[in-house]
């Protein structure tokens, strides 16, 4: 996936955001945060796993969410919204 | 206008150690539990992952069983860094969590994943998940279920056998899951079935009450680290434990009751705790004498007992010997144009107040000369006693 295809959604910048802050988080609460609903939000995870930048681990029924640390991209996304957060 | 805030002086050097949260570095009179305990998990600490431990902490409310527990926890979790094994001891309180074994493994699991869901799953989920969670960060446990009653009383059976069974249906994979239940009484493991509690009963800690030596140890350990030097005199701690022994060798009511003490010697700005202090926090930790006992007494009775309650406003001391009340009785009597009863009629009111516990009696014992009856006013301040007393006998006498 494209760079501008991943930071020009409002919706996907804003997950990225949660999971900066939080670390880890189930769909719901993600949803919950970012004021978006259910199926918006596993669309965008799935959009955002695909890219490599995050993945889930699954516990039953339940997807946890994180960064994916074994990836150097991953990893400068998160460094960029970390400042970009401190410097607002 | 610049406000300046007076200083005052605390006789409190770290009120922190008091604190009913606070585990001291040493435990006294509890080593040989500690050994034991030390034993029960050596395996588990040694070689991880090859034994599950299970053992069950007993005792009365005050004997040390949290504190023992805790103590444990941090000498085993230093032990297992220094030997590079991920050791977590997770202490849990089911009381706090109602007794609800979902929100126990909640707990658990929040340790570590801090947002993990709280909803939308059943509590035999959860422990499958907790495991999944352990086995995915190679993580070992030593769960302590604290306050055990309120899980047996509102689950009953299962959540017990499904804990100590969930690993025996996972064949030549790690134990990770060891546990030390806390139960205050053990009546509750009849309602466990048989196997959980043969399981449980295998590796017990009966911890004893304290005794009243024990709790004086144990307050000089805490003054020492949370008063300031020469502010609690040793009668002081002598009084507190004996309270506290009365109170079923309780060292949590001691520590509690010394700490009162000596918020009340800072608000009267003392230099250091008098057992008035300790008189006044045992008042205000348990209302046992109320008012209404105190004018159903006999005229005498509370003639003696206005002496007693000047006797140690006047002197600050804790105990009073029988010849000592009986000069302070007498002097009473006198201001109230009352004939003072002999001996052996005042020393039956005596017994009976003793008996209505709102003074308590005992035997002099080595270190004074002679055999005579030392009184304590254990449960109520003696400026108040002295006050409504004098209320109450002066409004008689103008009658």
């Amino acid at each position: 996936m494209a760079i501008e295809e991943v930071l020009s959604s409002k919706g996907r910048v804003k997950i990225l955001k949660i999971l900066a802050n939080i670390g880890e988080l189930n769909i719901s609460d993600i949803a919950r945060r970012a004021g978006l609903n259910y199926t918006v939000t596993n669309r965008h995870l799935l959009a955002l796993e695909h890219s490599g930048l995050i993945l889930h681990k699954k516990f039953g029924r339940i997807r946890i969410y994180r960064y994916n640390e074994n990836n150097p991209k991953a990893e400068m996304v998160r460094k960029l919204v970390d400042l970009w957060e401190q410097t607002k | 206008m610049v406000l300046t805030m007076r200083q005052h002086f605390s006789v409190f050097k770290d009120e922190s150690k008091l604190d009913i949260n606070y585990i001291p570095s040493h435990l006294p009179h509890r080593d040989a539990q500690l050994n034991l305990l030390n034993q029960f998990f050596r395996s588990v600490i040694e070689t991880p992952g090859k034994t599950a431990q299970r053992v069950l902490i007993t005792g009365k409310i005050g004997t040390g069983k949290t504190v023992l527990s805790q103590h444990f926890g941090l000498q085993v979790t230093r032990e297992a860094r220094e030997k590079g094994a991920n050791l977590h001891y997770v202490h849990i309180n089911c009381r706090e969590c109602k007794g609800s074994f979902f929100m126990i493994l909640h707990q658990v699991i929040s340790k570590f994943h801090p947002n993990f869901p709280r909803r939308g799953y059943s509590a035999a989920e959860i422990l499958q998940m907790l495991i999944q969670v352990l086995d995915d960060k190679n993580i070992f446990i030593i769960l302590v279920l604290d306050e055990l009653d309120a899980l047996i009383h509102n689950e009953g059976s299962d959540p017990l056998y499904n804990l100590s069974r969930i690993q025996e249906g996972r064949l030549n994979v790690p134990q990770r899951l060891s546990l030390i239940c806390i139960l205050r009484e053990t009546e509750y493991l009849d309602i466990l079935d048989s196997s959980t509690r043969s399981t449980l009963q295998r590796n017990i800690i009966s911890l004893e009450e304290y005794s009243k030596s024990q709790i004086r140890d144990i307050l000089n350990d805490r003054v020492s680290i949370a008063f300031r030097q020469g502010t609690v005199s040793s009668s002081v701690i002598d009084f507190t434990a004996e309270l506290a022994s009365s109170e079923g060798g309780n060292a949590r009511y001691a520590i509690e009751l010394l700490w009162r003490a000596g918020k009340y010697a800072d608000s009267l700005q003392l230099p250091m705790v008098s057992p008035e202090n300790v008189r006044a926090a045992a008042a205000s930790v348990y209302p046992v004498v109320r008012k209404d006992d105190v004018f159903s007494l006999g005229l005498h009775e509370k003639l003696f007992l206005l002496g007693v309650a000047r006797y140690f406003k006047q002197t600050g001391l804790a105990y009073v010997s029988m010849g000592d009340a009986e000069e302070a009785y007498a002097i009473v009597c006198e201001e109230f144009g009352q004939k003072r009863l002999q001996h052996t009629q005042l020393w039956k009111y005596v017994k009976d107040l003793a008996a209505s516990g709102i003074i308590e009696t005992k035997p002099s014992g080595t270190g004074q000369r002679g055999q005579t009856t030392i009184i304590s006013l254990p449960k109520v301040p003696a400026e108040d006693l002295e006050r409504e007393l004098t209320k109450f006998l002066s409004a008689m006498r103008r009658q």
